[in-house]
């Protein structure tokens, strides 16, 4: 007997000294990957001075990420406290309730921490919905050697042994950038087939059809993607500058035959080390893999229509507060800490190198000699981009729908068919989805 | 006096019962009854029969729908045409018919997934396919990516992978058939074709009733070299209306459409096998009496 009342009394003790020490158990949903080793990172240094909450990642490989987080979220699962999401992503999950707006100071504290591109890309309804990690950038990677064997200038570029103040970044941004026809001559130049078969191909973007990538052609030519109320895509997606865009998007695969049609993600990276590639137009993220190969490359600005502005795709990963969590506020406090304060955000950059969205390592990326050399440059060019010609994708709460559209119409230009026909089917799903999704 | 073993009946049919219900009738009921509700910002609303309404004015549902119904109409007698074009070479007999057999059976052997890639890497445009043309001086053609070639690739791999199984059903058929019937015939005089015609056919219907159903219940529902191979391009060429419900459901989040979309594939299923055994056995039928 006496020893079943000691027994008991050491059980509860040793309960309330646990519930003293972590009293509260965030659960963030994720992809498996680098992102997630930099979350553990920043959720360490988070729990080292905050030892009453305990933070637990959950990771998804990406190809069941939307699927499963979307499952989990509508069925209101309290054992997800925060969503790692993608941006276009965040105005679905806050139209279905399944994420919470931040508010109030933290709110304020974004404003004027965030360059204006990620706050907007959080925003649904005139409400921040979702925080920004990180964001992203595209350049231009050729191999110098096949252009220069074909007769073709390289662009002015960043390569290993360059260095480039800021303003060096400006001038060659503003007027060293190629523009598409420039470089749909150069593909030309040095695709090589043989016997039918290309042995060298042209050029390549690295996320072939994808909106996301692609955005920035018609965005080049001041073409949009829907309207401003999101709940159409007609005069729009169809419109003239979409039109224009897609044509020369068809000329690479249907006249010039100078890039592959269907590459899957990953592909265009590999044919480029293995010189297979001239050019392609990626994300920043291809930067250490391209620097440990023996191609003799260099890296360009994004390039942009000769007749129009420069655009460059944007956006990137975002944290939000499920709805259905037990603990909203201390989610909150974390996802501020990770996406806000100069530690979280410092950590964050530090583990995964991507181009960060605070003014602050913004500003440091411009001014910090470290950055004038390589690859250090490369973020320096991307930061400019992000600042100058970054474009965001569309807010709507038909984004998945309108993805699938896009992709489909372009996939389908790659292919042969005709670029009215495939626009305006294009627009025709989007509006369709459009009418669905907002009606009363 | 026995009594009739009811129990024992209902005991042993139990299992098969229970299975159907579970596996058939309920999904069945539960996609009829979601098929009325749609998510509206997070809540789910009764909306009746408007998931229904907005389908018959969506033009992409139309146009999944005629891709469907003109896929059917040419895979399915295709592939039972071939089925019991193999079926009477399997029972021949002949010099090199266990070689032949071997071959017809293989496609069974090879899961579906699996069987799908192998074509895919065949029919790419620097493939084995292409490089068999190019011999014959054929340009290479783009078998999954051309709009007016790819849903042709997919009832060629689909028939490919089919027939065998089929097959294997009409064989069973034609061993049902006495020799002696054939064998009278003979002997009247009746060349083989007339053989065929007016003795093997005829006496195979139940089988190629049961065939006929089935593989087109099957291809109504293919889904697995769509999703794989096209993703319902190019050019929609391809969307089938199962690949037109998976899309709404799992990729769009869109549970209300993607169930109406099932439900009216599974009504029109219903109204095909229907007419299917009202063609074959009872129109049959009355003719045979005559």
């Amino acid at each position: 007997m006496k020893y079943r009342t000691k027994l008991t009394v050491s059980a509860l003790a040793f309960a309330a000294a646990t519930a003293a020490q972590a009293e509260t158990t965030l659960n963030i949903l994720m992809t498996e990957g680098l992102d997630k080793a930099a979350m553990e990172a920043v959720a360490a240094e988070y729990m080292a001075t905050n030892p009453d909450v305990t933070i637990e990642i959950q990771a998804l490989p990406w190809s069941q990420f939307f699927q499963v987080s979307d499952l989990r979220l509508r069925s209101g699962d309290e054992e997800v406290d925060l969503i790692y999401t993608d941006a276009p992503v965040v105005a679905n999950y806050a139209a279905n309730g399944y994420i919470v707006p931040f508010e109030g100071e933290i709110a304020d504290e974004a404003k004027s921490t965030l360059v204006d591109a990620a706050i907007k890309a959080g925003t649904f309804e005139g409400r921040l919905f979702a925080l920004p990690m990180n964001s992203s950038a595209q350049v231009l990677y050729y191999n110098a050697d096949l252009l220069e064997g074909a007769g073709v200038t390289p662009p002015v570029g960043l390569a290993p042994g360059s260095t480039a103040s800021a303003e060096d970044i400006a001038a060659m941004a503003t007027d060293g950038r190629w523009t598409w026809e420039q470089l749909r001559d150069a593909a030309k130049a040095v695709t090589v087939s043989e016997g039918g078969r290309t042995e060298t191909w042209g050029f390549a973007f690295e996320q072939f059809g994808e909106l996301y990538q692609l955005q920035p052609l018609g965005a080049s030519l001041g073409g949009t993607l829907i309207s401003d109320d999101a709940m159409s895509a007609a005069d729009h997606l169809d419109g003239a500058a979409w039109r224009e865009a897609a044509g020369w998007w068809s000329a690479l695969f249907n006249t010039d035959e100078v890039s592959p049609r269907a590459l899957g993600f990953g592909e265009a990276t590999q044919m480029f080390l293995n010189g297979q590639l001239a050019m392609f137009v990626g994300g920043t993220w291809n930067v250490p893999a391209v620097a440990d190969s023996d191609i003799n490359f260099g890296i360009a600005a994004h390039p942009r229509f000769a007749d129009g502005t420069a655009a460059s795709p944007t956006g990137s990963w975002f944290l939000g507060v499920h709805a259905a969590s037990p603990d909203i506020e201390a989610a909150r406090d974390f996802a501020a800490y990770a996406t806000l304060s100069p530690e979280g955000t410092e950590t964050w950059f530090a583990n995964l190198n991507q181009l960060p969205t605070t003014l602050e390592l913004l500003a440091r990326i411009d001014t910090d000699a470290a950055y004038d050399g390589f690859p250090g440059n490369v973020m320096r060019l991307s930061a400019w981009e992000s600042r100058n010609t970054a474009v965001p994708r569309p807010v709507t709460v038909a984004y998945s729908q309108l993805q699938d559209a896009f992709r489909t119409a372009f996939v389908d230009i790659a292919n042969g068919v005709d670029i009215d026909e495939a626009l305006v089917t294009a627009v025709d799903a989007y509006d369709e989805a459009a009418r669905r999704l907002n009606r009363q | 006096m026995r009594k009739h073993p009811y129990l024992l009946i209902f005991m042993a049919l139990l299992p098969a019962l229970l299975g159907l219900a579970l596996f058939r009738v309920y999904p069945i009921v539960l996609a009829l009854f979601e098929s009325l509700f749609s998510t509206y910002r997070g809540d789910r609303l009764f909306v009746g029969l408007e998931n229904y309404d907005l389908l018959l004015r969506d033009s992409g549902f139309w146009q999944s729908l005629k891709v469907t119904l003109w896929f059917n109409l040419i895979i399915n007698p295709l592939q039972i045409a071939l089925a019991l074009l193999l079926a009477i070479m399997f029972v021949q007999k002949v010099r090199f018919i266990g070689l032949f057999r071997f071959l017809f059976l293989i496609p069974i052997g090879v899961s579906l997934p699996v069987a799908v890639i192998i074509w895919r890497i065949m029919l790419l445009p620097d493939g084995l396919v292409n490089g068999f043309l190019g011999t014959l001086g054929v340009e290479p053609l783009r078998f999954l990516t051309s709009p007016d070639l790819a849903l042709y690739a997919i009832i060629a791999i689909a028939t490919w992978k089919g027939i065998s199984y089929w097959m294997i059903f009409i064989i069973g058929g034609l061993q049902n058939i006495s020799p002696e019937i054939h064998e009278a015939a003979r002997l009247e005089g009746a060349s083989a074709w007339q053989r065929l015609w007016m003795i093997t056919l005829p006496l195979l219907k139940p089988t190629l009733l049961f065939v006929l159903v089935a593989d087109v219940t099957i291809n109504f529902l293919l889904f697995a070299p769509v999703f794989m191979l096209t993703n319902g391009g190019p050019r929609g060429s391809t969307n089938v209306l199962m690949y037109e419900a998976y899309k709404s459901g799992f990729v769009f989040g869109d549970m209300g459409r993607a169930m109406a979309i099932v439900v009216i594939l599974v009504a029109l299923l219903l109204v095909i096998v229907g007419l299917q055994f009202w063609l074959l056995s009872g129109r049959g039928k009355g003719r045979a009496a005559q």
